[in-house]
């Protein structure tokens, strides 16, 4: 099950997928009105891709600065090789402190070491507190977009979610009412949780700070009230200075869902300060997570993706994707940025994602970091072709098909051959010999002259026969 | 809990270092070249009506504008919002009316942990500094009380001297000394979410209200 | 200045009119030109299924013969955005050739040469901008950027025919989902985005699309073909076919269809003067 299958039983629901695809232009075109307010977007997105550029060139230097400020100020800093270790970490770290109750913010990286599973087999619960997390979380799946984890849902499905596992009276589908239950349920989390997780959306390197940034702030509600604060950070998401914050921050917001900021937009350094004695100190911890981001770094070809702000533009922006949805590429970032991301990770298991793509590079003129997605989603075709990973018959089709057009007696022989077998066939045939285009294509009429056939025939002709 | 931390820093010293290493070194390993100079965005321009800019962007996240004219914002506020009728109430600083008896009551004023906060019905801050191209109000929590009241109060008031207006995060950050400072936040509105198909709900975790105050001295 | 002609290959074999109407139309702009009989293929069937060294190979010969001169021009923005792009890296010896490749409608709006259209067009367009044309060469603004604005070359040669109204889109560049393989590989997404900009024409009252590419136009007319089962609207037409049309004499559409051509839509007065 790939890609292809999943998104051609996606398309089947017609209704559904116009319904889909509605949505999320309608994200799209917020973008496109908060992009117009800015004068200087194009130059607040040459400066964040220049910066993203710069400290991916310098990413040991500013790490160690980072470590040296963070434990300065407090903190305790980790570090993860990958998935497994950064799961073990978050884990140990939590038995330890004896944290049963755990509340977690957004964080793809969470979500791809696959923390969750690790700490319910410790006995661990841990409860999202997004509320898009939450639902996905609820109907035990993967969200389906980074930024709109439910996209998926219609308000029904919610409703009969939450009449299911929040007693919420069946029937209710008001996005105001559902919210209303599920902030009594999560606020009454935050208030038991023992230990709050985040991810990190930026790191400074010259404070040891981070940013991490929501909507909802759950974030803060997960680190203000516990005394345990776990923020994990991929090892591309750090910046040199306070400075640079700027340009990211003035483009995140616009660009994933057409705001000029995010509510919440809460700098680190530190753990909390404690309000009194009781209790355990505050602590802060800071796991630094590799899991495939140094490979992608020494890639030339592909490290640029590293820039990524996880915005979720190109999602929304990619019209393949809004109309097979976030399931459909069966990783934990969907979409243009994950079909670049997922075959660094897995070849295999993902060759078919860089394929699920028509090239039309909206993605890369929406990315506010000027990542060339499109660009990159074709070089992994020739990546995986030579890596083995396309199927033999399909690369002996195309190499007969470079013959031919390469051979300029041998394309005439061909063609002349084929446009007179196909000229007489039944159009049923030549529907079946075209294969998935016939589905819902009519095959292109076929002339009896090629445009080489007119030319010949209009050279040939009399200048009084000639017509311009 | 000093004795598991122990534990851990002491169990984790050795793995730690070949983990930190080992990723460091792959790094180096990798490293691209330094790219060309980064272009960078300078010092924003102050639009020529900086409060009907922040009006808007404050109206698009949710939040509410409100100018005062003298020290008297309370009297701002409109009819519809009563602070009087409020039992929990959170002020970040003792005087934040002249002659008005709003000051911290209920439990705003006699919790001693965070969690106590919980019941509070409106939470009043000051912040140092807004930013006018996105509504955003640049606040540094004087106690962890007060930042977990922010959170927790059902409204929110955000008091920002109107002559402390910068134009764009730019000019915002240049200000900030991020260096000196535990925690602080933008906060641009009330808590909200649109993950039930899009559809805008104010109120998901925190404040469901948030007045951004324009106060002249 | 000495100008060759490249037609690819599908335009050859399945839309031979467009060819001939490049060819005529650099003439009327007073070129010689020359027709490249040898090359073939520019190579991005292979390139986009990921057969780089085939492509390049392709390319590579298209390099040697498009060698020496001035200006190539082709009907089609994949073609040349796929030369322009790739070729330097499949050879760097014919980097300075592929500079020279230049897509029809660019060519003939920045040459200027083409006389005022002489005859009207009285249709309702719907022009489909095609994604290469669009973000690889730069021709027209992507509606993703705020860059300063660009002229699309396309619409501007559209803009100067009488009586031709260009439709408003609601995704002005949303892509049609031909792709290449992708049309077939992802056939069920490819076809349902097709249908989409369909809809999205029909709707802006087209009875006609247009494009510099050949490929989204079959991909277009195919589903529209097949939706209505053999009925076919709205009709598709390459951007040069227009131009000839409008340019060359009244009724060389007809003089140059072959059987396989569909009649214009009857003429129809534009009583609402969108352009």
């Amino acid at each position: 099950m790939g890609h292809v299958s999943r998104a051609t039983a996606f398309v089947a629901e017609a209704d559904r997928t116009t319904w889909h695809d509605q949505v999320l232009w309608f994200v799209r075109a917020k973008r496109d009105a908060a992009a117009d307010s800015v004068p200087e977007w194009e130059s607040l997105r040459d400066e964040a891709a220049g910066v993203k550029r710069d400290a991916l060139s310098r990413l040991p230097a500013l790490w160690r600065e980072f470590e040296t400020r963070a434990t300065e100020a407090g903190a305790v800093v980790h570090w993860a090789r990958d998935a497994a270790e950064h799961n073990r970490i978050v884990g140990q770290l939590l038995e330890h402190h004896g944290a049963q109750r755990v509340v977690k913010s957004k964080s793809m990286l969470t979500e791809e070491c696959g923390l969750n599973p690790h700490l319910e087999t410790k006995g661990i619960e841990v409860v999202d507190t997004d509320l898009g997390e939450r639902i996905v979380q609820l109907r035990n799946e993967p969200p389906s977009h980074i930024i709109m984890p439910a996209i998926h849902l219609k308000r029904g499905e919610i409703g009969e979610l939450f009449h299911a596992e929040m007693e919420a009276p069946e029937g209710l589908e008001d996005p105001d009412a559902l919210t209303a239950i599920a902030r009594e349920d999560l606020r009454a989390r935050f208030l038991a949780a023992d230990a709050g997780i985040t991810g990190v959306n930026f790191a400074v390197a010259e404070s040891g700070s981070f940013v991490v940034v929501t909507n909802e702030g759950n974030a803060d509600l997960g680190t203000a009230l516990p005394r345990l604060h776990i923020a994990c950070v991929g090892l591309e998401k750090i910046v040199p200075r306070a400075q640079d914050l700027a340009p990211f921050l003035r483009l995140l917001a616009r660009s994933a869902t057409g705001q000029p900021i995010s509510t919440y937009t809460s700098h680190f350094r530190g753990p909390r300060a404690a309000e009194n004695d009781d209790g355990p100190t505050p602590e802060q911890h800071i796991v630094i997570v590799d899991n495939g981001r140094s490979r992608l770094l020494a890639e030339p070809a592909f490290r640029e993706a590293l820039a990524c702000i996880r915005c979720g533009a190109c999602l929304n922006t990619c019209p393949v994707y809004r109309r097979s949805g976030g399931h459909s590429y069966g990783t934990t970032v969907p979409g243009p940025i994950g079909s670049v991301l997922a075959p660094s990770r897995d070849p295999a298991r993902h060759a078919e994602l860089p394929h699920a793509c028509s090239l039309c590079g909206s993605c890369s003129d929406i990315c506010p970091v000027k990542v060339p997605l499109h660009h990159q989603l074709l070089t992994w075709r020739s990546h995986l072709a030579e890596g083995g990973h396309h199927a033999r018959r399909r690369r002996l089709a195309f190499g007969l098909a470079a013959r031919v057009l390469g051979d300029r007696a041998l394309y005439g022989f061909a063609t002349r051959a084929g446009r007179a077998i196909a000229r007489r066939l039944p159009s049923r045939w030549l529907d079946a010999l075209g294969g998935a285009w016939s589905r819902s294509r009519a095959m292109p009429p076929i002339p009896a002259k090629s445009f080489r056939d007119q030319l010949r025939v209009r050279e040939e002709a009399t200048p009084e026969e000639r017509q311009p | 809990m000093n004795d598991a931390n122990d534990a851990i820093l002491g169990a984790r010293d050795a793995a730690a270092s070949t983990a930190r290493d080992a990723i460091l070194g792959a790094l180096e390993a990798a490293a691209p070249p330094a790219p060309d100079a980064i272009p960078r965005v300078g010092a924003g321009e102050m639009p020529a009506d900086p409060t009907g800019v922040l009006r808007e962007r404050l109206d698009q996240n949710g939040g509410t504008l409100v100018e005062a004219d003298g020290a008297d914002w309370l009297a701002c506020l409109g009819d519809a919002f009563d602070v009087g009728s409020f039992t929990n109430v959170y002020c970040a600083q003792g005087d934040m009316v002249a002659g008005s008896d709003l000051g911290s009551r209920g439990v705003g004023a006699t919790a001693l942990d965070v969690h106590a906060l919980a019941p509070l019905d409106l939470c009043v801050l000051r912040a140092q500094f807004a930013v006018v191209e996105n509504g955003a109000a640049w606040h540094v929590p004087a106690s962890p009380l007060e930042r977990a009241a922010a959170l927790l109060a059902q409204h929110l008031i955000v008091l920002v001297d109107a002559s402390a207006l910068v134009p764009t995060l730019h000019d915002a950050y240049a200000g900030i000394d991020l260096g000196g400072t535990g925690f602080g936040w933008f906060l641009c509105g009330p808590s909200k979410t649109a993950d039930i198909e899009q559809a805008l709900v104010l109120g998901a975790h925190g404040p469901c209200s948030m007045r951004l105050v324009l106060t002249s001295s | 200045m000495s100008v060759a002609l490249f037609v690819p290959c599908y335009v050859d074999q399945l839309r031979p009119r467009v060819g001939l109407a490049a060819l005529d139309l650099v003439r009327a702009a007073g070129h010689a030109v020359e027709f490249l009989d040898e090359a073939v293929c520019c190579g991005q069937p292979c390139l986009t299924a990921g057969e780089d060294g085939r492509a390049a190979a392709l390319g590579r010969r298209f390099g040697e013969l498009a060698t020496g001169f001035d200006t190539i021009v082709t009907p089609s923005g994949s073609c040349a955005a796929t030369l322009r792009s790739h070729l330097p890296r499949w050879s760097p010896a014919s980097a300075g050739t592929a500079e020279r490749v230049v897509e029809l409608t660019a060519f003939l709006e920045s040459d200027g040469s083409l006389p005022p259209p002489r005859n009207g067009f009285p249709h309702r367009v719907g022009l489909h901008a095609s994604c290469h044309a669009l973000r690889e060469l730069r021709q027209g603004s992507p509606s993703e950027t705020r860059e300063p604005p660009r002229e699309d070359p396309a619409a501007a040669l559209l803009r100067r025919i009488p009586d031709l109204a260009l439709v408003d889109l609601t995704r002005r560049d949303e892509c049609c989902g031909f792709g290449g393989v992708f049309s077939v590989e992802e056939e069920a997404v490819s076809s349902r985005m097709g249908r989409d900009r369909l809809a999205d024409h029909r709707r802006g009252g087209a009875d006609l699309i247009a494009s510099t590419d050949v490929s989204c136009l079959l991909h277009l007319e195919g589903l529209a073909r097949h939706d209505a089962h053999g009925g076919g609207s709205p009709t598709v037409l390459h951007v040069a076919e227009i131009l000839a049309e409008a340019q060359l004499g009244a009724g060389w559409l007809d003089r140059h269809a072959d059987e396989t051509s569909i009649p214009l839509p009857s003429n129809r007065r534009v009583t609402d003067g969108a352009r």
